[in-house]
């Protein structure tokens, strides 16, 4: 449920939202997905594994973390999704108008970018399984050591502000700020369902981390 | 060729994709295709020449991205690049006297507020790759695959004013006809036309047979010669590269039915070839170009939307404008944005179709104020603006950075006006307002009214600027000095359309200045004027009287289809349930977070209670309760913000009414920023509503702030607390800098901080005085530092 996610971007327990609370959930999702055209972009590059870095196609990316997440991978998809502009402009004038409601939409757009995501993600899959590969779980500049810099050329590779209109600051974010860049590894093994994203994750403070008895979890 | 001579005569052909056949030749991906105008010369010569071979009678120079800011750190100037590039194009195009364009695309970055790119930044980019492109001595500047109608005006403008060519400007809509930011075709044309390109049209994005499905609506609203570049349709991955299914001959045929439309220039984009312009070229030669009609429409738009003046009455909300309105005079000279954008959206959910921002004081430079309102307006409402300013400076300012084509207000008859306003309002684009006054006053009767009108129409047609773009105001004044005023302004209104054929505007409140229950003159005036044939009204939107008056006219008139409007205008609004004002506390009401309720509650009190009074057995109990509650884990965010927001309804209600007494609420001044580089606001903006309930007052400087701005406020304000957000690791580099520049400047201020990425640890090694884990850390740092009330403030105390 799309709801149970927004609640946990929120810091708030389920069993502590009233009715009012779920109907301002509800009803900012929906408004959220009547403006907004959420877009993406994709393209498979080969995978070299370079000495404390991996080369995807022309980018190289320094760091170990991602080097370790891709082992044994013989390719990579370059991905890059928004909710476009239009979802930043509702989150801003929500940020004027009631506060409150500002920060049920920012969660309700941070779920919907990550639920759309998958949702491409799927369909990557989907083409993948064709030739026998399996997907890893995506993982974007800024996790680990995986240096927030090669957005960069993540965006450049990928034509992303012709393309989806997404593009990023001087310091690297992305904006629209709905927005996901990442590596999704292709591999010849068949996936170990059992492992959540947030277990491989090197971020155990992280406020947002699901508990492995968590049901919520991927 | 001379293309002023043959536009309109034939068909014009540009060229096709150039990015696609250097990729054909091992452009990399994300590599910069421009620099190959200095490093694989021959190869971007080739292509140029294949083009001429197929056909093309216009060349688009390989410079989409030679910008200063994408060729940033590529070792390569723009001028070089730009030159080459012109000069490769030049040499192919001598050939057979074919025409060159300086290919100008977007700089890849977002323009503030969605992104961190300036708008100047963005003009003097364009700007100089304009100039090279005429220096090198290209023919046409084509600016193209524009996403962003903002981006879009920036280059036309650096365009017209750096160079004399004629200028081509194109842009990229979706499967639903939007610009990537939202706008539609209608706004992009009356933005375009108002800046005086010489042809616009779509290109990039899909294939032509997508592109002819908008072609109606571009043609329906356009008065322009149309551009026509589509992909080879739509780009897919297939197997590691980028392909495009439709084939020469299919595009060619697509062309030629958009040709027969009444396209007269058309081209290619992504995935064409020459094979297709050759194809295109064949089909489409012998096909005379459909003349084209002027449609002389009255528009004016923003980024988002337009609307037309002259098909049902438009209502241009008054009330941004601080004449009479302490509260907003307050908020005016605070620099309080935010409370102009609240002013701003309710009037949009009331009903307003345009919105007039005036803000006039002689305390404030009002050049800097009109622009910050027009652009802090336009980030939270696609409703088109009225610039209203007698300063033509402040005008020109607020023209130059609004997004879209506005409505200024206002010209009249007298000569000095019409030599300022016209000027701008011809490079700017816009729809201007012409006050039936000049320099011997306002016209007794009719006939003199329609005189000066005339006269403004005449002189405003020696600048170039047609009467579709001129609204005529016959002037409203109050019958409480002459009975006769009401009559003699309808009787000019209808003199004025019945001799002149133009749109009509009025500023009805004017007419019961000095009586008593104005409402109901203004609602039966308007009903008045709307029967005489008022094309647009400045009105109050919050008055129920006039607003009924409106929808009762819409329907009665049959202008309202189906007496929609008018329904829907009656069957109230979905609004959360709330408890009455009558049943509750305003403790309670803020406690629970019942907005309405608060606000209901607190004008209720202040009938009978002084607002600090108010404030402190109320208000901050409820506040204290429901922080301690959020502190001991058993209320959460979203409920500790809407009991924050009720407060600050609550709190508003008071304000107002002090204002009106010269009083303001004062605690410890704060200056907030989320740090340069940073664009994630939402804490910080958490944090200043709590802070204010808590009476402190806050100096929001927004998000990307530089450390020098954060110092300076904080400096020339003589603050004692800031408080600092960032979101990520790259932009702690900034926040550390910005405490040390704080600490350095004013030893004594204190610099809190909060952000995603920080931790309590971080926070000490950067110096900060205090880490705020959440919103309410703050207040209590905040209440400890400042350990005084809330007290009140009087002019002179």
């Amino acid at each position: 449920m799309l709801e149970k996610e927004v609640l946990r971007y929120l810091g708030c327990p389920e069993q502590s939202a009233d009715s009012r609370l779920k109907t301002r959930i509800s009803d900012s999702l929906q408004d959220l997905r009547k403006a907004c055209t959420p877009r993406s972009v994709w393209r498979c590059f080969p995978l070299e594994m370079g000495t404390g870095s991996v080369q995807i196609g022309t980018l190289e990316i320094p760091g170990n973390s991602l080097r370790k997440h891709l082992r044994g991978c013989g390719q990579a998809v370059l991905f890059a999704a928004t909710l476009g502009a239009q979802a930043d402009f509702l989150l801003e004038r929500m940020s004027r108008m009631d506060i409150g409601l500002a920060a049920v939409y920012q969660a309700s757009a941070a779920a919907l970018v990550e639920r759309y995501c998958d949702e491409c993600e799927q369909k990557i899959a989907e083409k993948a399984s064709r030739k026998n590969l399996f997907l890893r779980p995506r993982y974007s500049p800024g996790y680990g050591d995986f240096p927030i810099e090669c957005q960069r050329g993540i965006l450049a590779v990928l034509d992303c502000p012709r393309r989806i209109g997404l593009s990023m600051t001087e310091r690297y974010m992305l904006v629209p700020t709905k927005s996901v860049t990442a590596v999704i590894g292709l591999t010849r093994d068949r996936p170990d369902g059992t492992v959540s994203k947030c277990a491989r994750c090197d971020s155990p403070a992280c406020p947002f981390r699901k508990e492995p008895n968590d049901g919520s979890a991927e | 060729m001379d293309l002023r001579s043959e536009l309109g005569k034939r068909l014009i052909f540009f060229d096709g994709a150039m990015g696609t056949m250097l990729q054909g030749m091992g452009l990399e991906a994300g590599e910069l295709p421009e620099v190959w105008n200095l490093t694989h010369p021959k190869a971007v010569s080739d292509i140029h020449r294949a083009y001429l071979a197929a056909g093309a009678d216009i060349l688009k120079t390989n410079t989409f991205g030679a910008n200063r800011i994408k060729l940033g750190q590529s070792g390569y100037s723009v001028s070089e690049v730009v030159s080459a590039g012109v000069w490769l194009a030049k040499d192919a195009a001598a050939e057979k006297g074919a025409l060159v364009a300086m290919d100008i695309g977007p700089t890849g970055k977002l323009m503030k507020p969605l992104g961190d790119l300036e708008f100047e930044d963005a003009v003097s980019a364009f700007a100089e790759a304009a100039r090279a492109g005429e220096r090198a001595g290209a023919d046409i500047i084509l600016i193209e695959t524009m996403s962003d109608t903002y981006e879009c005006k920036a280059a036309v403008l650096a365009a017209k004013e750096n160079t004399s060519l004629p200028v081509f400007a194109t842009v990229v809509v979706d499967e639903q006809g939007k610009l990537l930011t939202g706008g539609d075709i209608p706004s992009a044309v009356a933005l375009l036309e108002g800046l005086g390109v010489d042809a616009l049209g779509l290109n990039c994005g899909f294939g032509p047979s997508q592109m002819e499905r908008f072609f109606p609506v571009l043609e329906s609203c356009c008065s322009i010669p149309i551009i026509i570049n589509p992909n080879a349709g739509l780009p897919r991955e297939d197997s590691g590269s980028i392909v495009y299914d439709v084939t020469a001959e299919q595009f060619a045929r697509d062309m030629k039915r958009i040709a027969e439309s009444g396209a007269w220039i058309l081209g290619g984009c992504c995935g064409t070839t020459p094979a297709y312009i050759r194809a295109m070229v064949r089909c489409c030669k012998n096909i005379s170009p459909k003349p084209i009609h002027k449609k002389n429409l009255t528009v004016v738009s923003s980024y988002s939307q337009t609307v037309r003046f002259g098909k049902k009455p438009v209502l241009i909300g008054e009330r941004i404008n601080p004449t009479g309105k302490p509260r907003l005079k307050q908020a005016l000279c605070e620099g309080d944005m935010d409370y102009l954008m609240r002013g701003a959206v309710s009037q949009q959910e009331k009903g307003a179709h345009v919105l007039d921002v005036n803000t006039g004081l002689p305390e404030i430079n009002e050049t800097t104020v009109l622009s910050r309102a027009v652009q802090g307006i336009q980030s939270v409402t696609g409703l088109p603006l009225q610039i209203d300013t007698s300063s033509p400076v402040a005008m020109e300012a607020a023209m130059r950075l609004y997004n879209g084509k506005p409505l200024v207000n206002s010209v009249n008859g007298k000569k000095e006006s019409m030599e300022t306003v016209f000027p701008l309002v011809k490079k700017y684009g816009g729809v201007v307002i012409a006050l039936t006054l000049d320099e011997n006053g306002i016209p007794a009767t009719a006939e003199g009214r329609a005189a000066v009108a005339q006269k403004i129409i005449s002189a405003a047609a020696e600048y170039g600027i047609e009467k579709k773009d001129i609204i005529v105001d016959t002037l409203v004044m109050t019958i409480s000095t002459g009975q006769k005023n009401a009559a003699v302004t309808l009787d000019s209104l209808r003199l004025v359309k019945e001799r002149l054929g133009v749109c009509t505007s009025l500023g009805i409140s004017n007419v019961s200045f000095g009586l008593p229950e104005r409402q109901n003159l203004n609602a039966s005036f308007f009903t008045m004027a709307l029967q005489t044939g008022l094309d647009a009204a400045i009105v109050n939107p919050n008055s129920e009287a006039v607003m009924n008056a409106y929808y009762a006219f819409g329907a009665l008139s049959g202008k309202d289809g189906q007496c929609s409007a008018y329904i829907r205008h009656h069957s109230g609004q979905k609004r959360e349930e709330e408890p009455s004002a009558g049943s509750i506390t305003l403790a309670e009401a803020i406690w629970k977070g019942f907005r309405e309720s608060a606000r209901e509650k607190a004008r209720e009190m202040l009938k009978t209670e002084v607002p600090l009074d108010i404030i402190h057995s109320q208000m901050i109990p409820a506040l204290d309760r429901a922080g301690k509650d959020f502190e001991q884990g058993t209320l959460f965010l979203p409920q500790l913000l809407m009991s924050a927001e009720a407060a600050k309804a609550a709190f508003e209600i008071l304000r107002g009414s002090m204002a009106g007494k010269g009083e303001t609420v004062r605690g410890g001044k704060i200056v907030l920023a989320t740090v340069k580089g940073d664009i994630h606001d939402i804490g910080k903006n958490i944090v200043k509503v709590l802070l204010e309930n808590y009476g402190f007052d806050v100096l929001d400087l927004g998000r990307d702030v530089t450390p020098e701005k954060v110092v300076e406020t904080a400096v020339s304000q003589h603050v004692r607390l800031v408080g600092l957000s960032a979101l990520m690791t790259t932009t702690v580099a900034s926040m550390e800098e910005t405490i040390r520049q704080v600490h350095q400047a004013l030893p004594g201020c204190k610099v809190m901080v909060g952000g995603a990425v920080l931790t309590p640890e971080y926070a000490k090694k950067i110096h900060a005085d205090f880490y705020s884990k959440d919103a309410m850390g703050s207040v209590r740092y905040a209440q400890k530092l400042f350990s005084v009330n809330i007290s009140r403030e009087r002019p002179g105390d």
